[in-house]
């Protein structure tokens, strides 16, 4: 007889049932307001976005009409201007990541010594980060400027002629990729620096006491402790940089031809101005698949990299 | 008594009767009501803050809220704002190119028939100059009334004319006359050995207005974007050479002028530092007028409608806003009272004086302007207006109009960089928009 049995048999063998369903969907009921949350505001927009991606939307009464199968999704993959601001997509990753994560690492490990002034330094790198995308692109919109630019003006101070920085097809992505930079190389600066400070001294001290000089000290001791820092910042910043659009929205349009239109703003162009929202669904939900896998591949190759 | 009784009930019965008929047809004038519009944040501002004081000064019962939404996110908000079922809107302005789209739903009123009875005797549509009324027709409905009327116009900066040598662009003036003057408006005028004022600044930046350049020169020429069974007819000699025009142009802009759209082309001219711009008539006021805006004065500015083709003697493109009012808006006839005033002579009169928004009226146009600096702008308008109706200067008149001005975009500007030929645009544009409107259901 167990000691339940022994106080009063009769109830207990009426409540241990009850007892073990409460406990199996108690954890369920507190969870329930945030599946509800989640369920309405991140599954179903994406779920209406893959209906709509295989319907006919009907405009007349903004929803999905017909069911149009995988049509939009051929119309897509044979459009020209689809590729065309895919191929863009992929130059400025290829050119903003890469360049965000040297520099960002770079300045970091400058900045994390301590000297006269480098918290004010510190304080200063958060200032493009607060700034909200459309007053950086209409900031670097005006500085850019061919006419009364203030970069033209130093320029020609310096004896250089004046650059069309964002009408030149050939220089209006470097542009951006170089607003871009200004804005977010202070964030992996500072999650690089928070990496740097909670490291541990003693490799550091031990290299020094070897004879590494700084160069080899950050080269060889630094940088591979730091690797999943540089790994994660980069994964923040890739989720981040594939959702490019306010900043090219306000300082290119996507011109000059189509020199600067990432897929966002093809996206944009192709559900509010032309209307047609179940291409621009289908390219949005091509757009996720292909964000979900090189995601999906990175986080392999960092926890490899970890290993 | 039994007459005196019958006198008593047939009196209270006349008394009822003269209160319910007045509580209908007055309803927007003497109860407490608020509507609700949907407006440009362009000028949803000064719409507050000018207009509606003055209208409540004579309906002091009318609450008006202005809801203001910005351009890029208008058109979807006006579409789901009619679908929904239950619009939260007594009135909504709408660009040009938009109206067709919208009226398509079947959701707006015809202001001209579901209104009729509770519009103003005195209210006179046929004041209206045609081509812009037409901007709120649809298929014979009119579903909304102009109440910021706009059209491209030529400004040019007269002293810059006079130093160069120049006689001010006339009555007559054409593209030709543009293209001969255009380089000797390019100068050094400190001798430092480069140019610091140009001959022009207009859209030619990738924007769904840039077109409307391009369209202007080949309308004046005799050229249309489609024929009557919506088959583009822009990919002709006509097109191609109009398109080869407009690019030509930006030889005489400044630095980086092939980027320049709205804001850029306005700065340059009010700096003073371009000597022609083509830009839309609203701007007049602060190029011209205001000093905290221009550096340029009205006696140094010149107005007038765009240059002329072959086929017309001027021209220019219609952009004129429009009001609309929801089928199931909760105030019609409040919203409508307050369209009506603002789209009277009165109301047109106030708006140009104060606003500096432009009437359609023509009686407003050839009346006297309310200020001086009015009378060549008025001019200029009612000229830009009859160029506008002689060569169908405005934008596809089609529910999916923007798919259209999109595509157009897209490839004047690839032509504008120099990364395809004119004709190759054209013929890449001409097959983008068969392609969109087959998709749309345009064409068996």
């Amino acid at each position: 007889m167990t000691r339940l049995e022994a106080l009063g048999g009769q109830t207990s063998k009426v409540t241990a049932p009850r007892r073990n369903l409460r406990r199996v969907f108690e954890p369920y009921v507190f969870i329930l307001p945030t599946v509800i949350i989640l369920i309405t505001l991140l599954i179903y927009p994406l779920f209406y976005t893959l209906q709509a991606s295989l319907s006919n939307f009907d405009t007349f009464t903004f929803s999905p009409a017909t069911f149009a199968g995988f049509r939009h999704y051929e119309r897509v993959l044979q459009d020209n201007n689809f590729w065309s601001s895919v191929r863009v997509t992929a130059a400025y990753l290829l050119a903003a990541l890469p360049l965000q994560l040297a520099l960002g690492v770079s300045i970091a490990f400058l900045i994390s010594v301590q000297w006269p002034g480098s918290k004010i330094v510190r304080a200063l790198f958060i200032i493009p980060m607060v700034v909200t995308p459309v007053v950086a692109g209409s900031m670097w919109k005006m500085l850019l400027d061919p006419l009364w630019g203030y970069v033209n003006y130093l320029l020609t101070l310096i004896g250089g002629k004046p650059v069309l920085w964002l009408a030149d097809t050939n220089l209006a992505l470097i542009s951006v990729v170089i607003i871009d930079t200004w804005r977010w190389t202070p964030f992996i600066i500072l999650i690089i620096l928070a990496g740097i400070v909670s490291l541990d001294p003693e490799p550091v001290e031990a290299a020094k006491v070897d004879g590494a000089n700084w160069l080899q000290r950050f080269v060889y001791v630094i940088l591979p402790m730091l690797r999943p820092v540089i790994l994660s910042a980069f994964l923040v910043r890739w989720l981040g940089a594939i959702k490019m659009f306010d900043i090219i929205y306000t300082a290119t349009g996507g011109g000059p031809g189509n020199a600067t239109e990432v897929i966002n703003m093809y996206i944009y162009d192709t559900a509010f101005r032309s209307l047609s929202f179940e291409r621009a669904s289908a390219m949005s939900v091509l757009m996720v698949l292909a964000a979900f896998a090189f995601t999906f591949l990175f986080i392999r190759f960092s926890h490899w990299v970890e290993r | 008594m039994f007459a005196s009784k019958s006198r008593r009930v047939f009196t209270i019965f006349v008394l009822t009767l003269i209160v319910a008929i007045s509580s209908v047809g007055l309803s927007s004038a003497q109860e407490q009501v608020t509507i609700y519009g949907m407006v440009n944040d362009a000028f949803a501002r000064i719409w507050l803050e000018n207009l509606v004081p003055a209208f409540n000064e004579k309906y002091p019962n009318i609450e008006v809220v202005i809801d203001p939404v910005p351009y890029g996110e208008l058109l979807p908000k006006q579409l789901l704002e009619l679908t929904s079922g239950a619009p939260s809107y007594d009135f909504i302005v709408t660009d040009d190119p938009w109206l067709p789209q919208l009226a398509a739903t079947g959701l707006l009123m015809d202001l001209k028939t579901d209104l009729a009875d509770v519009t103003d005797p005195d209210y006179n549509w046929d004041d209206f100059a045609p081509g812009a009324l037409a901007a709120g027709e649809w298929n014979g409905g009119q579903y909304s009334v102009p109440v910021r009327s706009n059209l491209l116009l030529m400004f040019y900066n007269r002293t810059l004319f006079e130093e160069a040598g120049l006689e001010e662009p006339g009555e007559g003036y054409s593209w030709d006359d543009l293209a001969a003057d255009l380089p000797q408006l390019v100068r050094d005028t400190d001798g430092d050995g480069t140019d610091d004022v140009w001959g022009i600044a207009t859209y030619f930046g990738r924007d769904p207005l840039t077109p409307t350049i391009w369209q202007a020169i080949f309308n004046s020429n005799g050229g249309q974007l489609f024929d009557a069974e919506l088959n583009p007819t822009f990919n002709t000699p006509e097109g191609i050479e109009a398109l080869q025009y407009h690019i030509d142009l930006a030889q005489y802009g400044p630095p980086g002028v092939s980027a320049y759209t709205f804001t850029d082309t306005l700065e340059a001219f009010r700096q003073g530092r371009v000597a022609v711009m083509f830009n839309w008539g609203s701007v007049y006021h602060g190029v011209a007028i205001n000093p905290e805006t221009t550096s340029l004065t009205a006696e140094q500015v010149g107005v007038a409608p765009l240059p002329g083709g072959s086929a017309v003697d001027s021209s220019s493109h219609r952009g004129i806003w429009t009001a609309a009012i929801p089928r199931e808006a909760a105030n019609p006839e409040a919203a409508w009272t307050f369209i009506q005033w603002m789209t009277s002579q009165e109301g047109e009169v106030f708006t140009s004086a104060t606003v500096g928004q432009f009437p359609a009226r023509i009686s407003t146009l050839t009346g006297e302007a309310p200020q001086d600096w009015l009378v060549d702008v008025f001019a200029a308008i009612n000229a830009g207006y009859d160029a506008i109706g002689q060569g169908d200067m405005w934008r596809p008149r089609l529910p999916d109009s923007d798919g259209v001005q999109q595509i157009l975009a897209l490839h004047h500007s690839r032509a504008m960089t120099g990364d395809v030929t004119p004709e190759q645009a054209l013929a890449d544009a001409e097959a983008e928009i068969i392609e969109f409107l087959t998709d749309k259901g345009y064409y068996d």
